[in-house]
């Protein structure tokens, strides 16, 4: 964990109201993996709150994440220019630890299709990735090209513009017994975790599965708790330290 | 190369720099990105008898250069601290302040008997805002300052009190006195400002717990105000604390009559932000041909 000035190299829209940011790292901040994140400045002094968002492509010393415009944080990062240096604290949290799998189902929502984009090219070619995603409509579907080194991909949009009609949680519950996934990864929208986590139980999947959970932060790194989710006991967990990956059936959700 | 060292009440803190409570954890997270032990010291995060789970998410938000929080002191209770983290602590060698908060009265007393001896310092929390059941109603008013602050005292043999005040108030002097005269130590201020958030679409605090307490660069103006307006009240020493990010502003509130000053939401916009600005206040020094940095407290004269 390191905490960084890096230069922004490029800060472009990939989807309506999407943006992806390049920066490049004036050291070497140690590995990182899909499902881990970091927390970027806006660039505005005024925003003291960093924003975590999950690291989504990385290359040598750089490293791409994507947000939406949601605020103005967001709404200001979008015009930070080339050139312009950004600290950023990274990488955090834990990751989608998938050594001992080889067939893997990916069901994501969203901008919750970042970090899984970095899960699958962390290990595309040694894994086989079934992929069910969803987007609201066409204009939200990105970065394709990256989502496509999966061995199979189901797009889907709610309105039926790209891809099939329909969600993700469903597409993959349809195409189940097709693939022999041997583990689930999944992130997006609450409600759609919430939704994948009873179709499991009301359909007795067994699949493990692992899911990247968001929360408004602090710190970043686990002193400040601010961004606390329960245990499936009711125990505080920091999603920033102990997640933001979890097993799905060990977060209330 | 200018002294940074400083004495607060018989305790020598190896600089003025000390992380203010609640941002920090008990150290341990931001062991990892930097050697701790450069601090002057550490307030932990507040700690009650019984460990709490604290309020719902979220539990932070934003405003122009301003945080809100209202965690609701979620912490492992007193004896997690004193076996898990005061050990790790103390081999760090920083200046260990522990930040103690109670749910009526009596548990002041309590906590602070367990923490006799074993802590550096013992810093009240009696403005804590979050917390429905105490908090707030023991930091606003001045006979309630000293009750609380005479109890606790009578509680510590060995350890020197901190009473840290709630800036939302009607007077912070006539509070520091009665800090004072309940037999205080020292004064720490300001505590975060209470404070809400809408989201306008949802017609909603943005806050679970609707208000939170307002931190960060924006609130420093007030703060060295009322560093000011306090230290200037009392001959107990003073911890200044409010939106310092960087080491002029730490100057600022040396010299309004702060003889050390606390850390806090800084540390999120920066995880280096405390040891830059100790080697900040070292330089500042430095260029200013000041040997000891006791020798700008309390300089300021007014216009």
């Amino acid at each position: 964990m390191k905490d960084l000035l890096a230069t922004v190299k490029s800060n472009k829209k990939i989807a309506e109201n999407i943006y992806m940011i390049t920066l490049v790292l004036p050291e070497d901040a140690g590995k990182m993996h899909g499902g881990q994140f970091v927390n970027l400045s806006t660039g505005n002094g005024a925003n003291l709150l960093r924003r975590p968002l999950g690291v989504c492509i990385v290359e040598g010393d750089e490293v791409s994440v994507c947000y939406q415009v949601k605020g103005r944080g967001t709404q200001y990062l979008s015009t930070v220019e080339a050139g312009r240096k950004l600290r950023v604290l990274l990488p955090l949290g834990n990751w989608f630890d998938l050594d001992g799998y080889s067939d893997i189902a990916v069901i994501g929502g969203g901008v919750g299709v970042f970090p899984l984009i970095a899960t699958i090219r962390e290990y595309y070619k040694s894994k086989n990735f079934y992929s069910y995603i969803g987007f609201r409509n066409e204009d939200a579907v990105c970065l394709w090209n990256e989502l496509n080194k999966s061995k199979k991909l189901t797009i889907t949009t709610d309105d039926g513009s790209f891809g099939e009609k329909g969600n993700a949680v469903s597409a993959y519950l349809a195409d189940r017994n097709n693939i022999r996934a041997d583990v689930i990864i999944s992130c997006g929208p609450p409600v759609m975790l919430k939704i994948l986590k009873q179709k499991l139980k009301e359909e007795g999947i067994k699949t493990p599965c692992f899911v990247s959970l968001e929360e408004r932060m602090g710190c970043g790194m686990g002193a400040c708790l601010v961004c606390a989710c329960k245990s499936a006991s009711g125990e505080n967990l920091r999603v920033c330290r102990d997640g933001p990956v979890f097993d799905i059936n060990e977060v209330q959700l | 190369m200018a002294n940074l060292q400083v004495e607060l009440c018989g305790v020598k803190f190896k600089n003025p720099v000390i992380a203010a409570s609640g941002t920090f954890g008990f150290g341990r997270e931001y062991n990892l990105l930097y050697d701790i032990s450069v601090l002057g010291g550490i307030s932990t995060k507040g700690m009650t008898l019984e460990p709490r789970q604290g309020n719902s998410v979220p539990r932070i938000a934003e405003g122009a250069s301003v945080i809100l929080n209202s965690v609701g002191l979620q912490n492992p209770g007193v004896e997690h601290f004193i076996k898990e983290d005061l050990p790790f602590l103390r081999k760090k060698g920083v200046a260990v302040i522990a930040n103690v908060a109670g749910k009526t009265l009596e548990d002041y007393g309590e906590i602070c008997a367990r923490l006799d001896g074993l802590v550096d310092m013992v810093e009240l929390n009696i403005s804590c805002p979050n917390v429905r059941a105490g908090g707030m109603a023991l930091g606003i008013k001045p006979e309630n300052i000293l009750e609380v602050t005479r109890l606790s005292k009578s509680n510590l043999k060995k350890t020197p009190l901190i009473v840290k005040l709630s800036p939302n108030v009607e007077s912070i002097a006539v509070n520091a006195r009665a800090a004072e005269e309940g037999g205080a130590d020292c004064i720490s201020l300001i505590n975060t400002l209470t404070g809400m958030v809408i989201d306008i679409e949802r017609r909603k605090p943005l806050l679970a717990n609707n208000t939170g307490g307002v931190s960060g660069a924006g609130i420093k103006p007030i703060a060295v105000r009322m560093v000011y307006e306090a230290s200037h009240a009392v001959k107990i020493p003073v911890i200044g604390m409010g939106g310092i990010t960087c080491a002029e502003d730490a100057v600022e509130f040396l010299m309004a009559g702060a003889r050390a000053v606390q850390v806090g939401t800084a540390n999120f916009s920066n995880g280096n932000a405390m040891p830059e600005i100790i080697c900040g206040l070292e330089k500042w020094l430095d260029r200013h041909n000041i040997s000891d940095v006791n020798e700008i407290v309390n300089t300021l004269t007014l216009n």
